[in-house]
């Protein structure tokens, strides 16, 4: 049963990516949100820390879906992204 | 009679060719669902931009695939070499042997696809895909035809590429999803809805393109490969590095229209059916279902998009307090995936069996011939009952009151509720 093995692998790296990415963009993306609804509800003083939180959140987000977009364009050239460097770099396919 | 032959040869090729591409068609808008339906469900966009914004991006996709891998088949079966040449044995003849290996299995996947579709069940085209290539490859070549296990060095074969990514797939993407949609909605409970409907269907739809984007990248590559597998055991193409230009373009093309056609029944049951969706539950499951098909293809984890985006919808059902899983069709759609396999993999073989026993051209051309005959069949069949852009989003369980559905009351957090 090595291919167990192998999935079992595989999984719990797609699901700690999946959390990271998948819900965790989401979650700042409703943040963002939360953070908008929050520097309107100053009333007469709007609060304009929270709309600058709520769009650096924003942000985030977006820088996410590009490497999102990076990733598969990459792929379609037959490169990776390697995050051996921490930030992603573009390198050809092993 | 060397001319009789080629023509004969390359009638067949042309066969394989449009039945490849019909497939490519099928998959197309059998999996429009997994990128649009949440968002057509929560009216983010309306039914026909949702479906013309997924085909673009899958023809995109498709054309960004400038690597296509000819060893799309290996996974399961041992019809060709390491570099993506066939196997010698099946390239005599003209290739002829392979050609009808790969036509069965083609008509088994498109049988298949059209019969779930019909039945408006989200069922993996891969899935189909490779069931009808198994089948075809048990008939023509017998079991040791099948790569069951891999070689052991790593997740290889039926059991590690199709079965346990099968098995393990929808459950990651479902518990992203619900984690995801359960903190959300703890986030912006209580917020106005001009706040979160807005802001979620944007998050809805990019996270919807990201999805369709992947898909034409991944999904119209199969048939790139399994195309130009077939130019090569024909004899027509030699080059294993890289595709001819026009399979690209038709392939794209292909997969695009499919898309933009809308596999509409399935739509509704992945939007409407399943769960009823609400924005931020659509942009939790979409982008968790985002996430898990790009992280597992970073990983080499080799998935279905049908199988992450339903559990994803699974999942965003189960994190949304009040919200309420049909778990009946949620149990049809589960029945669906487990016999595809088999299924398209009976037909393929039953397909092979004809194909082989008339033999040569008229075998192939019978072969062919039952699929147009059945898709005409389907076809006629879904019109009795008619599911389009026009009435995908109407209520599951029939007209039912015209009084909208309450809101779920907010839970009380259990720790609230004590202090």
């Amino acid at each position: 049963m090595h291919n167990l093995g192998f999935a079992l692998d595989g999984a719990w790296r797609v699901l700690v990516a999946g959390l990271a990415l998948g819900a965790g963009l989401p979650i700042l993306f409703a943040l963002g949100i939360r953070s908008l609804a929050w520097a309107d509800a100053g009333g007469a003083a709007p609060r304009p820390a929270g709309r600058a939180l709520g769009y650096g959140l924003f942000a985030v987000v977006v820088l996410g879906v590009l490497l999102g977009i990076t990733f598969i364009v990459a792929t379609g050239f037959g490169k990776a992204l390697s995050f051996d460097h921490i930030y992603p770099t573009i390198v050809p396919k092993h | 009679m060397t001319i009789a032959f080629v023509t004969q040869a390359s009638v067949v090729l042309a066969l394989v060719v449009v039945t490849a591409l019909a497939f490519d068609f099928t998959n197309g808008f059998h999996d429009t669902a997994n990128a649009m339906a949440t968002t057509i469900a929560t009216k983010a966009l309306r039914p026909k931009t949702a479906v013309a914004l997924s085909g673009l991006l899958n023809l995109v996709g498709a054309f960004l695939s400038v690597q296509v891998a000819l060893t799309v088949t290996n996974a399961v079966v041992k019809i060709q070499n390491s570099n993506g040449t066939p196997k010698a044995a099946l390239a005599a003849d003209g290739g002829n042997a392979l050609l009808l290996i790969i036509l069965a299995g083609l008509v088994g996947g498109i049988i298949w696809n059209l019969a779930t579709w019909l039945l408006g069940l989200p069922s993996s085209s891969s899935h189909a895909l490779f069931g009808g290539l198994i089948g075809a490859t048990i008939a023509g070549l017998g079991w040791a035809g099948v790569n069951w296990n891999g070689d052991g060095s790593k997740l290889d074969g039926v059991v590690g590429k199709v079965l346990l990514p099968a098995v393990l797939s929808p459950v990651i993407a479902g518990v992203v999803a619900l984690v995801g949609t359960w903190i959300i909605h703890r986030i912006t409970a209580g917020l106005a809805a001009r706040y979160t409907d807005q802001g979620f269907k944007w998050g809805q739809i990019g996270s919807a393109s990201l999805v369709s984007l992947a898909h034409g990248t991944n999904d119209a590559q199969k048939t790139m490969g399994v195309i130009t597998l077939a130019l090569i055991a024909s004899g027509d193409w030699t080059d294993t590095k890289n595709i001819p230009f026009w399979v690209k373009v038709a392939c794209a093309l292909a997969i695009a229209l499919g898309t933009y056609l809308g596999g509409w029944r399935i739509i509704r049951t992945l939007g409407k059916g399943l769960v009823d969706i609400r924005p931020a539950q659509g942009m939790a499951a979409q982008s968790g279902a985002a996430a898990v098909i790009l992280a597992s293809s970073h990983l080499g984890f080799a998935l279905s998009t049908t199988h992450v985006a339903t559990g994803s919808v699974l999942g965003s059902g189960l994190g949304q307090p009040g919200a309420q899983v049909r778990w009946r069709v949620a149990g049809r759609m589960i029945t669906a995936w487990l016999i595809t396999l088999p299924a398209a993999a009976v037909v393929g073989a039953v397909m092979w069996a004809i194909g082989h026993l008339i033999g040569g051209l008229a075998g192939a051309g019978v072969v062919f011939a039952v699929l147009v005959a059945f898709a005409v069949a389907v076809w006629r069949r879904s019109r009795r009952t008619p599911v389009s852009h026009e009435n995908v989003n109407d209520d599951w369980d029939g007209p039912a009151d015209p009084t909208p559905e309450p809101e779920p009351a907010p839970r009380v957090p259990a720790a609230a509720a004590v202090s």
